[in-house]
This record gives structure tokens, sequence and C-alpha cells, in this order.
């Protein structure tokens, strides 16, 4: 089986396509497709040997291929709330680099997140956040506050945890009982952009190395039992039998997960439908998947079942 | 910070404090008050959890009346006012038309209102106040304080008067007592004796 390797290419709208069919023929799968003025994002999965041909044939057209390691998964940035103490600087710049790394971001503001003792995580908060690949917790300042309310923000969370806070990453590992999965200092509550490398950027770079090592442990884990079906592969058929990225106007409407598919499509109308469109050989979207309604608005979750509860692999 | 005679954040926790002391540096520039207030001592104590900040006043700007920024005429349909600069020309249509009603006044161009009333006294037009900017800092102090402080501190107690302020915060209730003695304690750092 092919390695597919997740890539970010960048460059101009002119002659794309050709870009695009190439990505197509190579067996890889664009998970999405932004426009932006003149310029086009696809954030894709492309077999690993394939690389060095897409930058040769993007060349004449000043494409940029990047390798970018977060493509393909949904990462919740959790801010104790969206108030103007929480936001915009710190959560934005986090929720952005993130997103250039490939990473689809999902911000996610607690209705009562904030203080110390009285902070809180309700039930529709933990099942969205229990929707994504893993959830980035954005918390302050003081180590006290800290170690106070994590283990109330982090009750019920089922998906790997990368704690950010203002004091050092040694200091956050300390203080966090259990562990998590990740931890990076540096990150605090500020009130100001993230522009200087030194002591900003930086930490933002250490971000995503830790995301990216946190998500690499998690594909091994998949990797163990491997799924029915490639997500980004499921993604293709569906949106090749319902024409969903044509028709929608979601930005995303359809987002990859390592191991789900978020699609931005009323559950209640379109559950079956999806669960009845063919793969191959007789094979169902139903029969390999379970197919459920999302936290997330009206949304539709589908939930890829592994080879050995299906025993079928396409 | 520039501007600041005395700015101090105490805390047991060193980092909070090194981020503390810029995420007021940053609020109170981005909200203009750096030269409005001239010593600052911000305590925190993460454990009780409690934010207190007291300070120093340095400069209250003084009531803004129409002849700061224009002069009156008076003529037989009523008093001609000649603009000077337009930055309080909106508070001031709002007052007029407070005063008079919106047809009475008439501005033919730019630089000129017209109140048509006869036999109006142009020296009283132009005592008339326009703007309180000590009203809107007030407001901008504790506005900034509030920002500054940890969110969800709801339980407060916030005192601002003509030449200090102070904003004692916290998510439970405190002694009084105890706050009073600890307010005492630290308006002895920016030189204020209760």
């Amino acid at each position: 089986m092919t390695v597919l390797v997740p890539i970010t290419y960048k460059g101009g709208v002119y002659r794309h396509d050709i870009v695009i069919d190439l990505i197509d023929d190579l067996g890889g799968y664009i998970v999405q497709k932004h426009m932006i003025a003149q310029e086009v994002v696809l954030q894709s999965l492309v077999p690993k040997d394939d690389i060095e041909l897409i930058r040769k044939i993007s060349r004449p057209l000043a494409g940029e291929v990047t390798e970018a390691p977060l493509v393909g998964t949904e990462i919740a940035v959790v801010s104790p709330s969206l108030e103007i103490h929480h936001l915009p600087h710190t959560s934005c710049d986090v929720a952005e680099y993130l997103r250039s790394a490939g990473a689809k971001t999902n911000m996610i503001g607690l209705a009562r997140g904030f203080g110390k003792r009285i902070a809180n995580l309700n039930i529709e908060e933990r099942d969205i956040i229990n929707e994504h690949d893993c959830a980035v917790f954005m918390l302050g300042n003081f180590e006290t506050c800290i170690e106070y309310k994590l283990p109330t923000l982090r009750r019920g969370i089922n998906v790997p945890i990368i704690l950010t806070g203002r004091p050092s990453t040694e200091a956050l590992q300390r203080i966090t009982d259990p562990p998590v999965d990740g931890y990076v200092g540096g990150i605090g509550r500020i009130a100001h952009r993230m522009n200087q490398q030194e002591g900003e950027i930086d930490h933002l770079d250490t971000l995503v190395l830790e995301v990216s090592a946190v998500i690499s442990r998690k594909r091994e884990e998949v990797a163990k039992d491997s799924l029915s079906i490639n997500p980004a592969r499921l993604m293709a058929v569906l949106d090749d039998a319902m024409e969903i990225t044509t028709r929608s106007t979601h930005p995303a409407p359809i987002v990859v997960q390592i191991r789900a598919l978020r699609v931005k499509l009323p559950y209640d109308d379109y559950a079956d439908s999806i669960a009845a469109i063919e793969i191959e050989n007789g094979v169902k979207i139903g029969d390999i998947t379970q197919i459920l309604p999302s936290r997330m608005r009206d949304y539709i979750l589908i939930r890829i079942r592994p080879f050995s509860e299906t025993k079928i692999m396409v | 910070m520039k501007g600041l005679e005395y700015f101090e954040v105490e805390c047991i926790e060193p980092v909070g404090a090194e981020i503390y002391k810029k995420i007021a540096d940053d609020i109170l520039r981005d909200l203009n008050l750096n030269q409005s207030i001239g010593r600052l001592h911000i305590y925190i104590d993460p454990e009780t959890p409690l934010f207190l900040a007291v300070g120093v006043i340095k400069q209250m700007p003084g009531l803004v009346h129409i002849h700061d920024f224009a002069s009156a005429l008076g003529t037989e349909e009523g008093v001609v006012l000649d603009i000077g600069a337009e930055t309080y020309l909106s508070p001031m249509l709002s007052v007029l038309w407070d005063t008079y009603g919106r047809d009475i006044i008439t501005q033919p161009d730019r630089f000129t209102v017209k109140i048509m009333v006869p036999g109006l006294n142009p020296r009283e037009i132009e005592e008339m106040v326009v703007v309180d900017p000590s009203e809107g800092m007030f407001h901008d102090i504790i506005y900034a304080l509030q920002w500054i402080a940890p969110e969800g501190f709801k339980i407060r107690r916030e005192i601002i008067g003509e030449e200090y302020f102070s904003y004692v915060a916290s998510e439970n209730t405190l002694d009084e007592e105890e706050i009073d003695e600890l307010l005492k304690e630290k308006f002895a750092y920016v030189g204020v004796t209760l």
C-alpha cells in the first residue's frame, strides 16, 4: 500500500487544474481547496514517492509544495472564554498557526471556562471537543490556577490534550496529574499580537511540533488496526456521489479527520442517503462506518470502523 | 512603562508578574491612559485568588467649553458659531440640539453653526459645557482594570476619586477589613495615605 503524506500546494489560479489532475492521477486526495483572490491553496495527501514529480510539474506554474504535517486533522483550540481577555490574541494566533501547518482548527470558547474555582466545562462542550482529533487547551499565566482548574476542564475529554500556558513546559508537566499528551510553555494570556520571533513565534513553532508528535502517535495507533477505508478516499467517494463541495457554501463542507469525517449537511435529511452510497463492489458507506449526528449544529459525523470489526477493506 | 513614574506588579509567581506587567502596559497604551495615570501598583495573589490595583491619577483633563474651540458672534437672526477645531463638533451639536431643538440649529458649512434664536447672548453660548473628559476617563480606567484583571473575578470593589483609584476583584467573597488593610498597605507604594 502506498504511503500518503500530507502536503500543501500554494500557487496561482492559472492552470492549477493541472496540479489537481496530477494529484488525482497519482492516487492522492485533495482534502481542502482554498481560492484566495489569485492564489490557490491545496491541502492534499499524496504518495510519498511522487512529491518530487509534483514539485517538478508545478515549477513552471510558480507553485510551491511544502510538507504540512497536520493536513487531514481537525483540531479544537479551546479558549476559556470568548471575551476580550482571551481573544483575539493568543487563541487566534495559535489557531492561525496551526492552520498554516495544514490543520482544520475550530476555536471553542467555553461558556464558563474562566476563573479558578468557578471554571467549568459543560456536556455540550465536552462532546464537541471529543469529536476532534486532539484539543489544544489555552490556559493562562499562573501555575496555581492551571493546576487547580485543569482537572475540571479535562473531565470526560478522551481525545489527546495539548496543554499550553505561560509557565515553562517543565512547570506545566510538574503540575499536571495525570499527565496529558503534550505541553507547550510560554504561550499564555497576552494583550498584543504575537510578532516577535524570540519568545513568541518560537513557542508557536514548538506547538506545531508538539501537536504533530501527538497526531503521529495517534496515527500509529490507528495503523495498528487499519481503518476499513482511508478517510480522504471516503471524502472523495462521498463528494463524487453527492457533489457536496461544489454545491455547499461552507468553506470546508467535508472535514477529514484521522478516523472520521465531518459532513456539513443536516443529519436528518441526509444520513440515510449517505449510508446507501456504494464505494465499490457492493460495499456501501453504511457497511463500514457509523453515521452519527454531530454535536456541532446539525452536522453529520461519519466514524470509520476498523478492519477488525468490518472485515472489509476498500 | 513610559509615562508612569512608578509601575510594579507584585506576585508570588515571577513569570505571572512579568507577563501581567506587559498586559497592563499594552492595555493602558491601547486606551491612551499611560499619560493620565502617574503611579500604579498591581498585586496579584493566585492562591486566594485576588487581583488588586491601586494608582494615582496624574492629570485630570478639564471641562471642554464651546469657547475652547469656537467663537460666537451675535447677529439679528441669532448666534453664529465659527468652529476652530472639529474635534468636539459632534458633541456640541448634540448639546445644542437638546437645548434648542434640531430645526433651530443650522450648519451652512463645515465650520459654521447657526443658532436661529434672536436676542441670544453669544457669551452665554460660549460658556456652555460640551464634554467632561474626566467622565470618560473614569470609565476608561475602570474598563482598563477590568480588562487587565483575570476574567471571572466578578466580585469587585472599586474606588475612583479625583486623585487616586483602587480596584479589587476576586471570584470569592473577601473579608472587608482585610481588604481595607491590604489597600492601605498597597496605597503606600504609590504614595497615598488613606
